[in-house]
């Protein structure tokens, strides 16, 4: 049983390692089974180890234990503890029960005799495996199975016997009984489902988002599609966190070392370490949220939402026809609000890349250095205007690194009004950047670079 | 159903002890306590700063009369700070003490081969226990009856001295490559507490108990400040409790944790005062929270919080 349970825990995505399932049955081996609240608060203690995990793990506790009836909980306990002496004569018991239920259903039902007919269920479940269930659409071949493997067809054929003889009342009986039994199992199979499949689906959607276009995701995801890029940003910051740190210790400075020991005669007595100098990395991020991309602005606003989160000195600009500094919304607003802020304030648009890019200029222009990065998402489509490559060409000279992101594949540039062409000369890097994977590799390239 | 019964009563038993010495535990800390025994494993406390992580240490070494041994992390703790140093000085002395020695041992042999033979009838001391100094963790593993060893603020330590600890904590053993591997013969009580700057590794989560200890409910926080001060008013320990929760519910930078709580109390009974009020309540906020900001956004809240606590 408890590796059902353990089961059940990772289909709802807490990590399990084979240590920990047998330190868990150690544990139950010095708790025992019968006090449900030091069951949970121990097994949590071992199974669960971070604030979240604990959550799901409750939750899973709860709807796995009310499934078990205290009766086969504690067969089922004793098969799991093999180890202990009394599991032989507790399997032969179990095996009883089995045999007595497997040839019963008939009789079983006639008795009317509900407690016996859950336990033969639950019982019947073991056999047949349900834990192993994967999708929903298996639910009525497990449901079969069981109802099998607790003799139905003994029962189908008296019905069936019944029927042809014409005794009505009696036909009529068994048919309603049949049919409640059939209820049951079904619901035991799906409580089974939600418990080992709790998260499957979501995780097999997310695997998919991952690797869709960006263009093509559509509204009803955007939860999950900011998850996933919370998510991406945290392992991002767990990962350049360190790198940063590591930056700081230094070398041994020998020259300033030896300068400051003159005063002992030259003996080196004190250290002198060499100072690395941390660029405090700026970067100015330029998001094109007009019409042309209306589909894909939105994710892109997201992702400069999660490089606000990383790097400490982020100043982040939307335009389409005209263009205005959005940092402030993105430091204030929980993610969602400042999304649609951002885009009702500054969106859907025509493009006017030459007037963006101006004004951009105009802007930042004497704050961009030999430190700063400019960031600039968008297609690069400029509805035959004016592009203003000169000015980003300016921008360029003087800034660090200047990086474009579009969310075209890379067929598609300098296709009609895309002047990639004459952006692409004034930037060090153009990358076509489109789905969530995309993404994650180009943020953590930036981080390195600024850090 | 022996076992389980057992294993109940004992931890209510420790539940009690543990109040004794001045520690209010719930029941998963005390449960937590009992299995680290049980199963001689480390427990990983982690839950926000100042809810008494450290404190269960500092109790259940009281409880259990054995020693404490703290090791505060930080960045750049390395393991000669926390495992062993030579003691260079003395091993100075040794020298000198060594070179008058050797010449009255090697005068009477003839050779150079003779004296270096009649050296090696002498053990090799120079790199041995008498030269080390314990630091706590292998103060910890040398105790003879055992010890509670505190391993404060992991999260604070670098990734690599986490990885240098994960031999001493799954078998509670340490290799130090001049000697051999020190193994402790009774293996002692491990905490290890973390305030969540970083994820601590799995490798590292894997070989502990995993212990979360949030904010306590009313009931148990009242519990506390009762047995931390106990000539404190009923009325007012009501009061000041029901404040703190329910701040702790607002949306602060800081939320005040039981110890504030503890300071709070402690500074309204020197005030001599009996129960809340707005004006001495806005004097001593910034005992409870820590941020100007904070402080601002409560002060307007003060008059309906004070009512609802009261009541």
């Amino acid at each position: 049983m408890i590796h059902d349970f353990i089961k059940a825990l990772r289909a709802s995505n807490i990590r399990i390692s084979v240590a920990e399932t047998m330190e868990a049955i150690e544990t139950l081996n010095h708790v025992g089974l019968f006090n449900r609240q030091l069951l949970k608060d121990s097994l949590s203690l071992v199974l669960a180890k971070t604030r979240d995990d604990k959550e799901t793990y409750s939750n899973c506790f709860d709807l796995f234990f009310t499934m078990a009836t205290t009766e086969t909980t504690e067969i089922a306990a004793q098969d799991s503890l093999d180890a202990t002496p009394a599991t032989e004569n507790k399997k032969s018991h179990s095996d009883e029960l089995q045999n007595e239920g497997s040839s019963s259903l008939l009789e079983l039902i006639e008795k009317s005799d509900q407690t016996a007919l859950a336990e033969n269920i639950a019982i019947a479940a073991q056999q047949v495996q349900l834990s192993n269930i994967k999708i929903f659409t298996q639910r009525g071949i497990y449901a079969r199975r069981i109802l099998e493997q607790m003799g139905v067809s003994e029962l189908e054929r008296k019905i069936h016997d019944l029927a042809r003889v014409g005794e009505e009342d009696a036909y009529n009986y068994l048919k309603l009984r049949k049919a409640q039994t059939l209820e049951s199992v079904l619901e035991l199979v799906d409580k089974n489902l939600l418990l080992y499949t709790a998260n499957s689906g979501a995780n097999l959607r997310q695997e998919i988002l991952e690797k869709t276009p960006l263009a093509r995701i559509e509204i009803r995801d955007f939860k999950t599609m900011h998850e996933l890029v919370k998510k991406l940003s945290k392992r991002l910051i767990s990962i350049h966190s360190r790198r940063r740190r590591k930056a700081k210790r230094g070398v041994l400075d020998v020259r300033q070392t030896i300068r400051k020991n003159m005063q002992f005669d030259g003996v080196l007595f004190n250290t002198v370490w060499k100072k690395v100098q941390i660029d405090r990395p700026k970067v100015i991020a330029v998001c094109d949220v007009s019409g042309s991309v209306a589909q894909t602005a939105r994710f892109l606003l997201m992702f400069l939402y999660s490089v606000h989160e990383i790097i400490p000195k982020v100043r982040s600009f939307a335009f389409s026809n005209q263009l205005g500094e959005i940092t402030s919304l993105f430091e204030k607003m929980p993610i969602e609000i400042a999304l649609n802020e951002a885009i009702n304030q500054w969106g859907m648009g025509s493009t006017d890349y030459g007037g963006a890019l101006h004004e951009l200029e105009r802007l930042v222009g004497d704050e961009i250095d030999s430190k700063t990065t400019v960031l600039i998402l968008g297609d690069g489509r400029s509805n035959y205007g004016d592009p203003g490559h000169l000015a980003l060409k300016r921008m360029h000279l003087k800034s660090k690194n200047v990086m474009w992101l579009n969310p075209e594949p890379r067929t598609f540039w300098n296709t009609g009004d895309s002047e990639m062409n004459k952006f692409n000369a004034s930037c060090d890097r153009t990358e076509s950047c489109r789905s969530i994977r995309h993404l994650e590799r180009i943020v953590s390239d930036i981080a390195r670079r600024t850090v | 159903m022996t076992e389980s019964s057992n294993a109940d009563k004992a931890i209510t038993a420790l539940k009690d002890a543990l109040k004794e010495h001045d520690y209010i535990a719930s029941q998963n800390i005390s449960t937590a306590v009992y299995l680290a025994q049980k199963l001689s494993k480390p427990i990983l406390v982690e839950g926000p700063p100042g809810v008494g992580k450290t404190e269960l240490a500092k109790a259940t070494a009281l409880l259990l009369n054995k020693s404490m041994i703290r090791l505060q992390c930080y960045e750049g703790l390395d393991e000669s700070k926390a495992l062993y140093e030579w003691k260079y000085g003395k091993q100075l002395l040794y020298t000198q003490v060594l070179k008058e020695k050797l010449s009255e041992l090697t005068s009477d042999s003839e050779s150079l081969k003779q004296s270096v033979e009649k050296l090696n009838e002498f053990d090799d001391t120079f790199f041995s226990a008498d030269f080390l100094e314990p630091r706590p963790l292998l103060k910890a593993l040398w105790a003879e009856k055992g010890a509670v060893l505190l391993i404060d603020e992991i999260d604070k330590s670098d990734l690599e001295f986490e990885a240098f600890l994960l031999e001493i904590l799954q078998d509670y053993q340490i290799s130090i490559p001049e000697i051999g591997t020190v193994k402790s013969s009774v293996p002692p009580i491990v905490f290890l507490t973390s305030n969540n700057t970083r994820e601590i590794g799995d490798a590292l989560k894997r070989r502990c108990l995993h212990l979360y200890i949030p904010f306590p409910d009313s009931k148990l926080e009242r519990e506390i400040v009762r047995s931390r001060i106990p000539n404190i008013e009923a009325t007012l320990e009501k009061q000041i409790v029901t404040f703190v929760q329910e701040i702790r519910e607002m949306d602060l930078k800081k939320v005040p944790a039981v110890s504030e709580t503890l300071d709070w109390a402690k500074a309204l009974i020197l005030l001599n005062v009996h129960s809340l009020e707005s004006n001495i309540v806005r004097s001593t906020l910034n005992v409870l929270l820590k941020f100007q900001d904070d402080i601002e956004y409560i002060e307007p809240e003060i008059p309906t919080l004070i009512r609802s606590a009261a009541r």
